[in-house]
């Protein structure tokens, strides 16, 4: 099954990301839709009527999220959440960089909808170079009236401004953007209040993945009905699938929604190499639950993989052949959010630290099977019970490889210990064993 | 928010009653159970749901949800105890055990330690945690006075909060992320801030303990003994911690209505003062030229005989912390014993009796609590940071949660100008001008009718919604009656009768309002009621140096150090005949007592005080006297006999109503009626028969000719006293015109520090002040002086030697020097316009 291109049509395009060739391959032609015969309830209700769910990682419903924020004459923010982080996800960086002005027209066409009047895309800080090229974008869309006052002579006023991240994966998590954004510590924050309701400056705030918002002008120039045409009832559209690992031709691929996973792993990405089987993977991000070699046909769509006890999240596909240790693969896993975790947070904080400890002893081969329960039982401690969903991001994948390669860890616990040269190192071992009643 | 409907919740299968609105763990105590919590403190602002300690399950909501932060609604249903719930706070108590390092046995919170308390009621009893813990350099000092174990601290923020959102000094960040996050400060740098003894008491473990508490006790040694601190007008509410009969910390006691759950740095560790080695616990006789130790019965003798010779010729001064009791019996002992009306607890000129009934006059005073609800807050010539600290934080608290507005009028830049709406600067002395022309721009219909400058103020401030916090000292000097007339004036114009509205005056000294309510004031008696009138403070040395007196009593006052002109007072106390001196010290006569009796600390008082706002609360003697000591109100008692006046007191109990039976609007109370918390006379129905003023401006006042002195609204202007408020009063953008011939202004102000109790405590001594000029650049320039300079400041002679501060929003032509200091006191500059900076050693 081949690829279905639709934010992908044009993108390899020499020049796209200037405003001419935008606009030769029919860009700015949905912005003038919006602002000229379309008002933001029509604009909400098409956005809606697509069915288009979010692209970042949650797939909650974009038209139900605008509908969310009151109407009213109040200052009103939208972010385009571009702190893109998540291992395995690669997908908005290359969009932003190839075509940037779809990003700058579903911003605006977003931001009439839900009566925002400032837009700030929050890029992720190693995106330097891909900053660069929005800002450059922005100032030709500024002069060229599609941002700034009166955009269209609509008497609408959109400002955008590209805001460069730090460097802190939490600062993907919405409300920790939007303290960011806001000059403080990106730490989450407590919902309620929903961003929709009081986000950034306390003012009602839509909050949107890259690729969600550069959805938006097809569905106003195409209709809903086009969207709709394209996936599944529930998953609607194309979806951008960033596929690495083990695999021959990683990449980034634009795929309909609800096809086999084994087709991209597969037909797409090539799979894995010469005589190798595909062991573990995961389907959306580094978050998400790992599947097996088994689930490879399901559908790749947002209920099968919810189904599966995973998650399609912000569509990253990693995949582990036959040659790669789950137990290792656990513990990169759970360092990585807990080189991240913010600390705010008992559960999070606590529970990646605790659990990258245990889970180093499983590879030193320092642990016994006990272990392994309390690591299982500590992922379910966590999971549900954090501030926002960094911890989950890392108990649903650990718990899940404890679950599913349960004989893999006991294996590696025991496959270190034959190793090991000696006694293992453990304080006092090497001292004589101290009998009670005995003289020296 | 509580829209105050009243709702009905259950909670594990009990219907519990609530305030619509209000945060589940709030609630659910309503049903008796307790939701343990780490992070959420409701005195540090909004919830924060950071530690997940308050999980609790809520009928139709799928995940467990924090209580800290979940309001509740009618219906609600809510289980604290499910498997569920259980399972997940087992798990967040292990979770904060994982880096924890149990070292309860030698740690100074164990025992009164939340996370023992909860690990056992909500954890798992034992632990699976095998692995390593975190280490930190430990314990390091985080300022003079905290030291932090970071290694204990389970990161809840309290600290930190408190810090950004009460504080706001911003000092304290929590600095790296995740599980290596930790407590601290911009590059290391001392914690150094007038509330940040709080953390303390805020810290859930044993991360943060007071150097001056450490391995001191442990919670089954020590008891605790609830009293007021009267260390400074807040009169906050205190335990004091008793190890041994012996003070050894203080904590809040949180009275919303006082204090709001706070203390300053200078109540927390000020009680090593009680056991300072300096302190005098034994009578003292003058034989032979020196002071003996004397009994009791010889000192009090003595002292009944020196004032039975001086008879009406007696004058008493009372300072900073008499008891309403003591106060009370003082001026007994004057007025009736010895036929003397020449009593004052004021540093300043004599305070009319009608001025202090138009500005005492309960309709006009504002309650601590009326801040919190005021949409404008205007402050006049004060700070309250170092006047009355904790109600620095009720101002901020007030701007940040409730978006109250605050205009600043006054001398010197004070700690609130940030977050101040408006800020006017004016020179030292013109504060009557500055007032004169706001209450004229109030009274104006048009306004603009007071410049500029008063125009801005007055456009910031919202009649019938605003409270006006001013300093005692705008009434000082030549002009203050004149600064008062306009005061009430700008009350007239603002409403301040109006509920939610009013007054609060911040004294000198700690219980100058109860002084002068119960009679220590050379124009009123008990009551503010009419009396003969006597001498105010400056009239006594004037009337001592010139032989019209003859014995003085200085309760608790070191004239030399305090009052203005120390040179005369050395000269008065020597022309003195007989000085009763009473303190804690012994250093307050220039050594010329001829008795001293021992003073005691606020820990071993027996009485009542009266706070700014008229609440009357109770100091409880905490721990027994130490050596000789007795309460005053006991000694004065026997002392009035002595003199052949029968008080009729014999306990605290009698004291009060002996006092409350001369002071028609304290009539009836008691102790039980104060209780804990204290109860403001205004509330009570007796406050209608305060005395009514006879016009609410003086008119009709007895004393010098200035109180004459009438200033009615939109008339400021109209005034004989000449010189003054010819200048302009204005911003800082018109320097005074005694700049150019290169002299300044002179202000003074009491340091939070310049106290004696800063120098008497070991652990606070690093925060006395030294002299210090603060002047703006310009003046600097003009003196050709720079930042951390020595300098003379001279005038008329004397001269007093200073450390130049340069501060940006000094107003130009303006100096100030720190009021209350042993060494290098400006009171010897007291009077003079105007004075000369030279650089010290040329």
């Amino acid at each position: 099954m081949p690829e279905t291109r639709v934010l992908y049509e044009n993108l390899d395009e020499q020049g796209l990301a200037t405003m001419d060739v935008y606009k030769r391959r029919g860009g700015y032609t949905a912005i003038d839709t919006a602002f000229r015969s379309m008002s933001p309830e029509d604009l909400i209700f098409n956005i809606e009527e697509s069915g288009l769910r979010g692209r970042g990682g949650a797939g909650f419903s974009m038209g139900k999220k605008g509908s969310f924020l009151p109407r009213g004459d109040m200052e009103k923010y939208l972010c385009c959440n571009a702190d893109e982080s998540e291992p395995g996800t690669f997908k908005d960086r290359e969009l932003m960089y190839k075509n940037p002005h779809a990003l700058i027209e579903g911003i605006a066409i977003s931001a009439l909808a839900v009566g925002a009047s400032y837009a700030f895309i929050f890029i992720r800080g190693e995106y330097w170079e891909v900053a660069d090229v929005l800002d450059a974008a922005v100032a030709e869309a500024y002069d060229a009236g599609y941002l700034g006052e009166n955009i269209l002579g609509s008497g609408c006023r959109i400002e955008l401004v590209v805001h460069r991240g730090a460097g802190a994966y939490i600062c993907g998590e919405e409300t920790a953007l939007l303290d960011s954004l806001e000059g403080k510590r990106g730490n989450p924050r407590l919902k309620p209040p929903f961003p929709a309701i009081q986000g950034l400056y306390g003012g009602p705030t839509l909050i949107n993945n890259v690729e969600t918002l550069m959805n938006v002008p097809l569905i106003v120039n195409k209709g809903p009905e086009w969207f709709k045409g394209m996936g599944t009832e529930q998953s609607t559209g194309t979806k951008v699938v960033s596929v690495s690992g083990c695999v021959k031709r990683p990449g980034n691929y634009e795929i309909e929604l609800g096809i086999p996973s084994r087709e991209i792993i597969y037909g797409l990405a090539g799979g894995p190499g010469a005589g190798r089987e595909v062991k573990v993977w995961f389907p959306g991000g580094s978050s998400a639950p790992v599947l097996t070699g088994d689930d490879l046909d399901l559908p790749y769509s947002f209920e099968a993989m919810a189904e599966a006890g995973s998650m399609l999240g912000s569509g990253a596909i990693i995949v582990g052949d036959d040659t790669v240790s789950v137990p290792e693969l656990a513990l990169r896993t759970a360092r990585f959010y807990h080189h991240e975790s913010c600390g705010k947070c008992t559960p999070c904080r606590e529970g990646t630290n605790w659990t990258v400890k245990m889970l180093e002893r499983v590879v030193r081969g320092e642990a016994t099977p006990m272990d392994l329960d309390i690591i299982s039982s500590v992922q379910e401690n966590i999971i549900g019970n954090c501030l926002c969903v960094l911890g989950d991001a890392m108990a649903m994948p650990v718990g899940s490889m404890v679950k599913k390669f349960r004989s893999e860890f006991d294996d590696a616990i025991a496959a270190a210990r034959d190793a090991a040269p000696g006694p293992i190192d453990v304080a006092g071992a090497d001292e004589p064993p101290l009998v009670l009643g005995a003289t020296a | 928010m509580s829209n105050g409907k009243e709702i009905t919740l259950v909670v594990d299968g009990v219907e519990v009653p609530a305030a619509d609105g209000a945060m589940l763990v709030d609630a659910a105590k309503g049903g008796d159970v307790e939701i343990p919590v780490f992070c959420y403190e409701p005195k540090l602002g909004g919830p924060v749901g950071a530690c997940r300690m308050c999980l609790v399950e809520v009928e139709g909501i799928p995940k467990l949800q924090t209580a800290c932060s979940t309001p509740v609604r009618d219906g609600m249903v809510v289980y604290t105890q499910t498997e569920r719930v259980q399972e997940a706070q087992n798990a967040v108590v292990e979770f904060l055990l994982v880096n924890h390092p149990l070292d309860c046995p030698v740690c100074d919170k164990g025992g009164e330690c939340p996370l023992q308390d909860i690990s056992m009621g909500w954890g798992h009893g034992k632990s699976r945690v095998t692995d390593p813990k975190r280490h930190f350099r430990k314990p390091v000092p985080l300022s003079p006075l905290v030291r932090i174990d970071r290694e204990r601290c389970i990161l809840c923020y309290r600290c930190v909060r408190f810090s950004q959102e009460v504080a706001e000094d911003e000092q304290l960040q929590l600095l790296e992320r995740g599980s290596r996050s930790f407590v601290g400060t911009f590059d290391d740098r001392p914690y150094i801030a007038p509330f940040h003894g709080n953390i303390i008491e805020l810290c859930p473990v044993g991360a943060l303990t007071s150097e001056a508490y450490r391995f001191r006790a442990r919670p089954w040694d020590i008891e605790d003994a609830g009293s007021v601190c009267t260390l400074c007008p807040s009169q906050c509410n205190v335990k004091f911690t008793v190890r041994d009969e012996k003070v050894a910390r203080v904590l809040g006691r949180d009275n919303h209505e006082v204090d709001d759950g706070w203390l300053c740095d200078k109540g927390r560790f000020g009680f090593q003062m009680f056991h300072s080695e300096d302190r005098l616990l034994q009578p003292m006789v003058r034989t032979g030229g020196a002071l003996h130790k004397a009994t009791w019965d010889e000192a009090l003798q003595k002292a009944a005989d020196g004032l039975k010779a001086a008879g009406p010729r007696t004058a008493i001064l009372i300072g900073s912390q008499a008891s309403n009791e003591e106060g009370y019996l003082l001026q007994r002992i004057a007025r009736q014993a010895l036929g003397s009306p020449h009593v004052d607890s004021r540093a300043g000129h004599r305070l009319a009796r009608e001025t202090a009934l138009a500005l005492g006059r309960p309709e006009l005073s504002a309650s601590m609590a009326d801040i919190d609800g005021a949409k404008t807050v205007l402050v006049l010539g004060t700070d309250p940071l170092h006047s009355m600290p904790i109600l620095d934080l009720r101002l901020r608290k007030a701007m940040r949660n409730h978006g109250t507005r605050v205009a600043v009028v006054s001398e010197r830049p004070t700690a609130l100008d940030g977050g101040a709406d408006e800020t006017l600067r004016y020179a030292p002395g013109d504060a009557a001008t500055v007032l004169s022309n706001i209450a004229a721009d109030l009274a104006s219909s048009a306004g603009g009718s007071g410049g500029a400058d008063a125009e801005r103020i007055a456009g910031a401030l919202d009649p019938g919604n605003t409270v006006v916090i001013h300093g005692e000292r705008i009434g000082y000097g030549p002009d203050g009656d004149r600064a008062l007339g306009a005061l009430l004036a700008i009350a007239d114009a603002l409403n301040l009768s109006a509920s939610g509205c009013g007054l609060i005056e911040i004294p000198e000294t700690s219980n100058a309002r109860g002084l002068r309510e119960v009679g220590c004031l050379p124009t009123a008696g008990p009551g503010l009621s009419e009396a003969a009138q006597g001498m105010s403070a400056t009239e006594i040395r004037d009337a001592l140096e010139a032989d019209e007196l003859d014995a003085l009593i200085l309760w608790d006052v070191d004239p030399i150090r305090e009052l203005p002109d120390p040179e005369r007072w050395r000269t008065a106390l020597g022309a003195a005949d007989f000085v009763l001196e009473v303190g804690m010290f012994g250093n307050a006569s220039g050594g010329q007592a001829d008795v001293f009796l021992p003073g005691e600390s606020h820990a071993e008082k027996e009485g009542t005080v009266t706070h700014p706002d008229g609440r009357v609360q109770r100091v409880r003697p905490s721990v027994p006297h130490p050596g000789d000591t007795r309460h005053g109100w006991q000694w004065l008692a026997e002392l009035a006999f002595r003199l052949g006046h029968e008080t009729g007191v014999d306990s605290s109990t009698e004291a009060l109503e002996a006092l409350v039976a001369e002071v028609p609007f304290y009539a009836g109370l008691t102790h039980e009626e104060i209780g804990g918390t204290g109860v403001r006379w205004q509330n009570r129905e007796q406050a209608s028969s305060f005395p009514t003023p006879r016009s609410a401006l003086g008119e009709g006042a007895s004393g010098s000719p200035a109180e004459h002195q009438t200033t009615s609204p939109g008339t400021p202007a109209e005034t004989d006293h000449a010189p003054r408020e010819e200048r302009e009063a204005g911003g800082p953008e018109a320097p005074s015109p005694e700049t150019t011939s290169h002299s300044l202004r002179l202000g003074t102000y009491r340091d939070l520090w310049a106290h004696e109790v800063t120098e008497r405590s070991p652990a606070l001594r690093f925060l006395m002040p030294g002299q210090t000029l603060e002047l703006s650049l310009a003046d600097a320039e003009h003196f050709g002086v720079a930042q951390g300079d020595q300098v003379n400041v001279r005038s008329n002679g004397h001269s007093v030697m200073a450390k130049v501060a340069i501060r940006e929003r000094i107003r130009p032509g303006s100096g100030f020097l720190i009021d209350g200091l042993a060494e290098q006191s400006p009171n010897v500059l007291a009077g003079a316009e105007t004075v000369q900076v030279e650089k010290a050693g040329e």
